[in-house]
């Protein structure tokens, strides 16, 4: 059983904080979660969260633009953001006695970033995430399949309907008063979860959060998330939809609702999904890749979402003369089929899990992630240590009811990709 | 907090120091050599073999053999089939991770300590007994055949394989992409793969690295136990003469009808793993563009916004790998980013770096090396670069200290000598009918034009 060592504390702001001391290697993360990912964003306004997390990084009143890299580079740190459907997290690991200038940088972002913020920052940000779009989703085979998934299990007034990079357009539309009301609405210590884990000590870890952080003046109440984000717990049928697209080979996407990560009824469906898909004994691997040798490579994933619904993936890709109707059916038939699992496959799955998991917390970086992430989605820091034996806990009964509940017809979005035959015709 | 004392960075508390952790060295009784550390903070552990088998000492016609035959690896054992393996393995939580590059191939697996003791008689039965079965081996050329096919289609697959072939001399292995041609992966066989296990996969010539919550008289000893077995030395490589295939500055387009942004790759043939400049040429890279507050970040990134990151490497292997720049642009701006980048490196290797340059980047680096150390993973992946370059246990004894001393003439001698603007060789991946026109404008260097692959 996990033992990592969690201390939790609260400022009269309202910022919770925790504190995880490993003093193993000299290096100290700075790790921070925002509540505020691409579901609260409204209509007109989608990618803010994301360009948002962008301007972070262009100053703030006491940091000048780039100084933030520049500091935390020139100690040896390492730093960056990223931003998801539920939240934005912002961490620097560094060498352990420069735990104050992390400290310090974070404080002034979340308390002075407005008097910073110029037209001219925001344009040259708008420039580097429209390449962004186009290097990491436009120019790429496959690239939009996230952004049709999306829309096909979750419905137009759903939160998770657009993705986190959102509409060009509307990142085009933004303006410096988006950009302050955003900050002054979501950026506040209320709306935070700050973790410091590695090699600290206790008294001058708390010292240091108190000074930097404990003056800046709480927000208001946390809007309701846009639209309406409760859901049907299936989507009812099966929808299809065909691309030709420019890609090498045929890919078959199929896409199912499942319960949110904060449902107890979640551990159940990322059990399912490792039987599935994780690992060379996995049900797709030997069916699909090993035996019947219909799929290139296979590949299953549980998004642990927590408004209305998460999402299970999995997806194949076959062969360049390979027909994408035998590999949704050969989907078909292995999900379906985990009606029916094996305690051995079960313990299977969670040992592949829990070598991960201890891989993953390593590094201070990646255990602080995860205390906050328990922080935010479960008000519980401390859940972390239990997470494995939740998992173990999982029945081939569970695994089988989820699967008549959830791996249905009635719940399936099947998104296929086939090369196109003829090239497309340019568009400039 | 005052607003005034708010205004100026935190002073930094006092350094812990940090040092290496101790490699534990030994040979074992079939020549294998052992390395081992003992990390206690979690109990996991990560055992990696080292095999001297690499791309690089494999002539065109068998391009891609080091790569097909690591692939092969789980196909299975005189023991198991390929699904028994993988049932074995995963049963304790452990997933078998076979790196194929240039100059080696390491098979490695991490598990929960208290699991180690399967987990190496597992992994010496792969690399002492494996069994290649016909259709196991059938299947994994399939799929080698399939990821060319998909890399033929990915812009930056694209623009790198393409920046390779025009940076090498002919029958250079570097010139060619890493797992091979249609061509050369086409005849591969069972025999095949066997028969570079035979001549490579030996004790002698290899080594094995455990790090985690084990102690070195237990690695020893499991050591003996499951590769004792194990028999015979490795076939020494042929030496890479890393030859250019110009010395004539170029542009070269591939072309790409539907492209929406420009892959870009400028460099030349680099440096050797051995270079007596590979300290000052870390420090110099980092000033060009090995971090985000590089020269090119900042122009191109930061102050252009012509692209969401660039970064320049230098990719040192046994022989002289690549220095490769790549980005990727707008359509737009695509003359726009090679004028400026090119503009940096020549500006960088004409001036040199400044002092506080080359101090910022020295601090980087030096203060970065802890950091890069906290997994089992890390430590051992470190350890294993000793064995494949032949450098001495205590290599990272001292490491930080000769970041540290890197001198201001120094990083500017690398700069001279590993850097030359006129030789290099720019590749586009883009659509040519938009930026043929805005590069040959550019006078930079003659401007060529080549089908995709």
């Amino acid at each position: 059983m996990l033992s990592i060592p969690i201390e939790r504390f609260k400022l009269d702001n309202g910022l919770r904080v925790n504190l995880s001391h490993d003093d193993t290697t000299p290096v100290v993360s700075v790790n921070l979660w925002y509540g505020v990912g691409s579901r609260n964003e409204r209509a007109g306004k989608t990618g803010f969260a994301h360009l948002f997390e962008h301007m972070m990084f262009q100053g703030s009143e006491h940091v000048p633009k780039n100084r933030h890299f520049e500091l935390i580079e020139r100690v040896g740190g390492s730093l960056n953001a990223t931003t998801w459907f539920d939240r934005t997290n912002y961490f620097e690991t560094v060498p352990s006695h420069h735990l104050g200038l992390a400290l310090w940088l974070e404080s002034d972002r979340m308390g002075w970033m407005l008097p910073a913020m110029t037209q001219e920052k925001l344009d040259n940000q708008r420039d580097v995430v429209m390449n962004e779009k186009l290097q990491r989703y436009d120019n790429q085979p496959y690239g939009d399949w996230d952004e049709r998934i999306q829309a096909m299990v979750f419905p137009d007034s759903h939160p998770y309907h657009h993705t986190v990079i959102g509409s060009m357009a509307d990142i085009e539309a933004a303006t410096l008063d988006d950009v302050a009301e955003f900050f002054q609405t979501y950026y506040v210590p209320n709306n935070a979860v700050l973790t410091v884990c590695g090699d600290f000590s206790r008294d001058e870890a708390l010292d240091l959060i108190e000074r930097h952080f404990g003056e800046i003046a709480p927000g208001g109440e946390i809007p309701a998330i846009p639209g309406d984000p409760n859901l049907d717990p299936v989507i009812g049928e099966t929808v299809h939809e065909r691309v030709e697209a420019e890609v090498p080979l045929p890919r078959v996407l199929m896409a199912c609702r499942v319960p949110t990560y904060t449902n107890e009824g979640f551990y159940a469906a990322d059990v399912a999904g490792s039987v599935l898909g994780s690992g060379r004994a996995s049900r797709l691997y030997r069916s699909l890749v090993r035996e019947r040798r219909v799929a290139k490579g296979v590949t299953s994933f549980v998004f642990p979402l927590t408004s209305g619904a998460g999402m299970l993936l999995a997806w194949a890709t076959g062969f360049p003369d390979g027909d994408p109707a035998e590999l949704e059916a050969a989907l078909v038939a292995e999900m379906e089929g985990l009606a029916s699992v094996t305690d051995r496959e079960i313990q299977r799955a969670v040992a592949l899990t829990e070598t991960a998991l201890f891989r993953q917390i390593e590094q201070v970086g990646e255990r602080a992630d995860l205390v906050s992430m328990f922080d935010q989605l479960f008000d519980d820091p401390g859940r972390l240590n239990g997470e494995i034996e939740r998992l173990r806990a999982v029945t081939p009964e569970d695994v089988s009811t989820f699967t008549e509940r959830f791996l249905g017809a009635d719940n399936r979005a099947v998104l296929t990709y086939v090369p196109e035959t003829a090239p497309m015709p340019s568009v400039a | 907090m005052s607003g005034s004392s708010r205004s100026v960075a935190p002073s930094a508390g006092p350094v812990r120091s940090f040092d290496f952790p101790p490699v534990h060295a030994d040979v074992s009784e079939n020549g294998l050599r052992i390395r081992s550390v003992q990390v206690g903070r979690l109990p996991v552990v990560t055992a990696m073999v080292v095999l001297d088998a690499g791309e690089g000492g494999l002539d065109d016609s068998r391009a891609g053999l080091a790569v097909l035959t690591g692939d092969s690896l789980e196909g299975g054992t005189a023991k198991r089939s390929g699904v028994e393996l993988a049932e074995a393995l995963e049963a304790i939580g452990a997933g078998l991770s076979v790196g194929s590059g240039w100059d080696s191939t390491t098979v490695s697996l991490s598990c929960m300590a208290d699991r180690l003791d399967d987990a190496m008689g597992l992994l010496a039965e792969v690399l002492i007994e494996p069994a290649f079965p016909d259709d196991e081996v059938e299947r994994i050329r399939g799929q080698r055949l399939a990821a060319i096919r998909q890399r033929e289609m990915d812009p930056a697959g694209i623009a790198t394989t393409a920046s390779r072939r025009l940076m090498y001399a002919e029958e250079v292995p570097y010139g060619r992409p890493l797992g091979g041609t249609v061509e050369s992966v086409g005849p591969f066989s069972p025999g095949c793969a066997s028969g570079f296990v035979e001549a490579q996969y030996r004790p002698k010539g290899s080594g094995i690295v455990v790090v985690g919550d084990v102690d070195a008289g237990q690695v020893r000893s499991l050591v003996e136990t499951h590769f004792g077995a194990w028999a015979g030395e490795a076939e020494l490589q042929p030496q890479i003469d890393a030859e250019s295939r110009t010395r004539e500055r170029g542009i070269v387009v591939i072309e790409r009808a539907d492209a929406v942004q420009s892959e870009i790759r400028i460099g030349h043939v680099g440096q050797a793993r051995s270079t007596p400049h590979y300290f000052p040429l870390r420090v110099l890279n980092t000033v060009l563009g090995g971090a985000f507050t590089s020269r090119l970040n900042l122009n191109l990134r930061e102050e252009h916004g012509f692209t969401y990151g660039v970064r320049s490497r230098f990719l040192v292997r046994r022989g002289a790998g690549p220095w490769c720049v790549s980005t990727a642009v707008g359509t737009d701006v695509t003359a726009d980013a090679v004028r400026e980048a090119v503009a940096e490196i020549t500006t960088l290797v004409a001036k040199g770096p400044t002092e506080e340059e080359v101090g910022a980047a020295r601090d980087y680096l030096a203060g970065a090396f802890p950091l890069q150390l906290e997994t089992t993973g890390q430590i051992a992946a470190r350890i294993a670069e000793l064995l494949i370059y032949d450098l001495p246990d205590d290599y990272y004894g001292d490491y930080r200290d000769r970041i540290r001393g890197v001198t201001l003439e120094e990083a500017r001698e690398a700069a001279r000598q590993c850097i030359r603007p006129d030789e290099m060789t720019v590749v586009v991946g883009g659509h040519p009918e938009e930026i043929q026109a805005p590069l040959e404008k550019l006078g930079w260097g003659p401007v060529t034009v080549e089908a995709a692959p």
